[in-house]
């Protein structure tokens, strides 16, 4: 699946990042480090992985497959 | 007549002496930090001026002491004597006073566990002076950062437990033993990321959850746990990165409970409902262990997996003001609400300190964070507090949590499901309905029937072999009956229960700022009585032996009540040295070997045998 949004650092633990839609936050699981940077707007490529919890619990978790930086 | 009078001068004249021998009232206690109390009337901001050139001044950073402090303008600094000079020196007229924060608590709850400590302030009656004289108060050094653990009430449960003997298995990231968890014991528990034993910390995470539950306490380092007697479990599910399967999750529930786990934390969540999942916390479940999760911090209307399962207690978060945590979940499957901290940026004020790992660096580092993850081990704590208070199945656990919280009576969204956490009113109303030893001198003193400073030490006696004495003595006496036919009387019982253990319940009785010893030789035997002064357990031989009982007989037997006490003596001496040969042999000189044990031996034999030649005598004359 692919989604839209912004990338933003959430400080839970030792912190995490999120990609935040207009309803949605999801939790970035295996993100690249060219997608960990505050602010971007990016569309991902990825799979919510619904066997996944993690110490964050912002949101589904998003696997990353592949990412593409919006202007 | 005469003897008599004698005898009570004697005894007066050593009281007095005992009394007067002690070195005086002004015990001089320890404090590594000073207590300041600005005069209210100097104004807030001048305060602040003088905060900041104290901290500028003395390279020390003053702290509120507490929640209650703002209003009283109550800080703290780290310091010595020194300090506590320069201080008065240059700050005398801005405050009402400036004295050592003496460690009253530290000490106690430290060396007397076992113990009950009955100071002539009332705990939980007055909260600002609590903080001040309770015997709760730790003495980790930045305690005074953790209002989390002052919200929850901690301390009142500390008075009564501090988890003992309770397992909590920490399902997360793995933890780490940093220094602050040094003290804490841990059980075997298992990586199930990287399948090996060791299951230490690469992410932070786990390791001060664990911080949370059992950070080592009172050992004047760093910060405090909440139930900082029980054990650790370390179990890693999640990876550095912070997430890792339902599938490992579900064996670790197994795990914990298949190896002797009491309680389970889990400070994660996410994914959907699994089968594998629910029946990993079914089979824990049935096998008694309370399980805790956080509710989740995406600030939705349901908490998550697996906190929403019915038989998961979901905890959601609260802030140092007691509100709702924007990113904490709520509605559906929240429990109960617990301090989960807020930070806002590089301010972590507001966050739960505790120690972990730095995943950079591999170091430890005092980290305050954010989140249900932080909530959750509060109430795994409080759980251990309740199950180490008696209370084992986990139905009952959670209504006595749920019940002892503090309820927000308005929370139609379910914020705080039975309201804030209480560890306090937890632990008393677990052990309501159990009368305990300690209940029964509280409500001696909460009745006015004693009102002294006085503390009893649970652990000084030990119980069974002085029952064996004095039943032992009761048995022979019984038995020397069936030969030599005797009246029971008062004197003959005072002389069994002087010759076999004494009064031995005063043992454990201290009243505070008095020698102890007194109570100590009341609380001894004949044979004891050698060795209740210096306070060991060697026997002494002279005293434990056939000699004072023979004196006694000697001196008695032509009186007609006296020589009651001393037949009984005798035989209680006989049986007191029985069991001793029996059970803890050790004599001053002799060792605690066979040659002790005969020594013993023999002179229980002695006794028998004087206390069979007095009665004969005497059962004769009649």
């Amino acid at each position: 699946m692919k989604v839209q949004g912004k990338i933003e650092h959430k400080g839970f633990g030792t912190g995490t990042w999120a990609l935040v839609t207009d309803n949605k936050t999801y939790e970035l699981k295996d993100a690249p480090s060219d997608l960990k940077k505050k602010g971007l707007k990016v569309e991902v490529n990825g799979e919510v992985r619904e066997d996944v919890m993690t110490t964050a619990m912002i949101g589904p978790v998003l696997e990353v497959q592949s990412f593409e930086v919006m202007d | 007549m005469m003897k008599r009078f004698f005898l009570l001068c004697l005894f007066l004249i050593g009281l007095g002496w005992a009394v007067s021998g002690f070195s005086g009232l002004a015990a001089q206690g320890t404090y590594d930090s000073i207590v300041l109390d600005f005069r209210e009337e100097i104004g807030q901001q001048s305060i602040t001026n003088q905060i900041q050139a104290i901290a500028q001044k003395y390279q020390v950073i003053p702290y509120l002491n507490s929640e209650f402090s703002p209003e009283d303008n109550i800080y703290i600094v780290r310091g010595d004597k020194q300090l506590l000079k320069s201080l008065r020196k240059s700050l005398g007229k801005n405050t009402e006073y400036i004295e050592p924060n003496y460690i009253y608590s530290a000490n106690y709850s430290a060396k007397f566990d076992n113990g009950v400590l009955y100071d002539a302030v009332p705990p939980y009656k007055n909260i600002s002076q609590d903080s001040f004289f309770s015997s709760s108060i730790p003495n980790d050094p930045f305690y005074g950062q953790q209002w989390n653990l002052r919200s929850i009430n901690v301390e009142t449960a500390w008075n009564e437990t501090h988890g003992e003997g309770v397992t909590v298995a920490v399902i997360d990231t793995g933890v780490s033993q940093v220094p602050d968890l040094k003290d804490t014991e841990f059980v075997g528990g298992y990586d199930f990321v990287n399948d090996r034993a060791e299951a230490s910390d690469d992410n932070g995470h786990g390791t001060h959850v664990a911080g949370t539950v059992a950070q080592s306490t009172n050992n004047g380092y760093g910060v405090a746990g909440v139930a900082y007697n029980a054990k650790i479990m370390p179990l890693k599910v999640l990876s550095a990165g912070g997430g890792g399967t339902i599938a490992d999750i579900a064996e670790a529930i197994k795990f914990a409970a298949d190896n002797g786990a009491d309680v389970i934390n889990m400070s994660l969540g996410g994914g959907g409902e699994s089968q594998l999942m629910q029946e990993a916390i079914n089979y824990a479940y049935n096998k008694g262990v309370v399980i805790v999760a956080a509710a989740g911090n995406s600030g939705e209307n349901a908490a998550g997996y697996p906190a929403r399962y019915p038989k998961v207690i979901g905890v959601a978060a609260l802030d140092p003001t007691g509100n709702k945590t924007p990113y904490s979940n709520f509605g559906a499957g929240v429990d109960i609400a617990a301090p989960g901290g807020l930070t806002v940026g590089e301010n972590t004020a507001g966050g739960i300190l505790q120690e972990t790992i730095d995943p950079e660096t591999g170091g430890s580092t005092f980290a305050a964070f954010q989140g249900t993850s932080m909530a959750s081990p509060h109430v795994a704590a409080i759980a251990a507090l309740v199950k180490a208070s008696g209370i084992t199945e986990p139905e009952d656990v959670a209504r006595v949590i749920k019940e002892s919280a503090r309820k927000v009576e308005e929370d139609p969204l379910n914020h705080f499901g039975a309201g804030h956490v209480d560890a306090g009113s937890a632990v008393q109303l677990a052990l309501k309905g159990q009368i305990t030893f300690r209940d029964f001198f509280r409500w001696l003193r909460d009745s006015g029937y004693l009102n002294p400073r006085f503390w009893i030490d649970g652990g000084a006696v030990a119980l069974l072999p002085k029952l064996g004495m004095v039943v032992g003595s009761y048995l022979l006496a019984w038995f020397l009956r069936n030969y030599f036919p005797f009246q029971w009387s008062f004197s003959m019982m005072s002389g069994l229960v002087a010759g076999s253990s004494g009064l031995f319940f005063l043992r454990g009785f201290y009243i505070f700022d008095l020698p102890q010893w007194p109570m100590r030789m009341m609380g001894s035997s004949v044979p004891e009585l050698g060795n209740a002064i210096a306070g060991n357990s060697l026997l002494n031989p002279i005293f434990a032996s056939v000699l004072i009982p023979a004196i006694l007989v000697v001196l008695f037997l032509g009186h007609s009540t006296w020589k009651w006490i001393a037949i009984g003596t005798t035989i209680g001496v006989a049986s007191c040295l029985t069991v001793s040969a029996v059970i803890s042999p050790a004599v001053w000189g002799l060792g605690s070997g066979i040659l002790a044990q005969g020594f013993l031996g023999v002179n229980a034999l002695l006794c028998l045998g004087l206390a069979t030649l007095a009665l004969k005598a005497e059962t004769r004359t009649v």
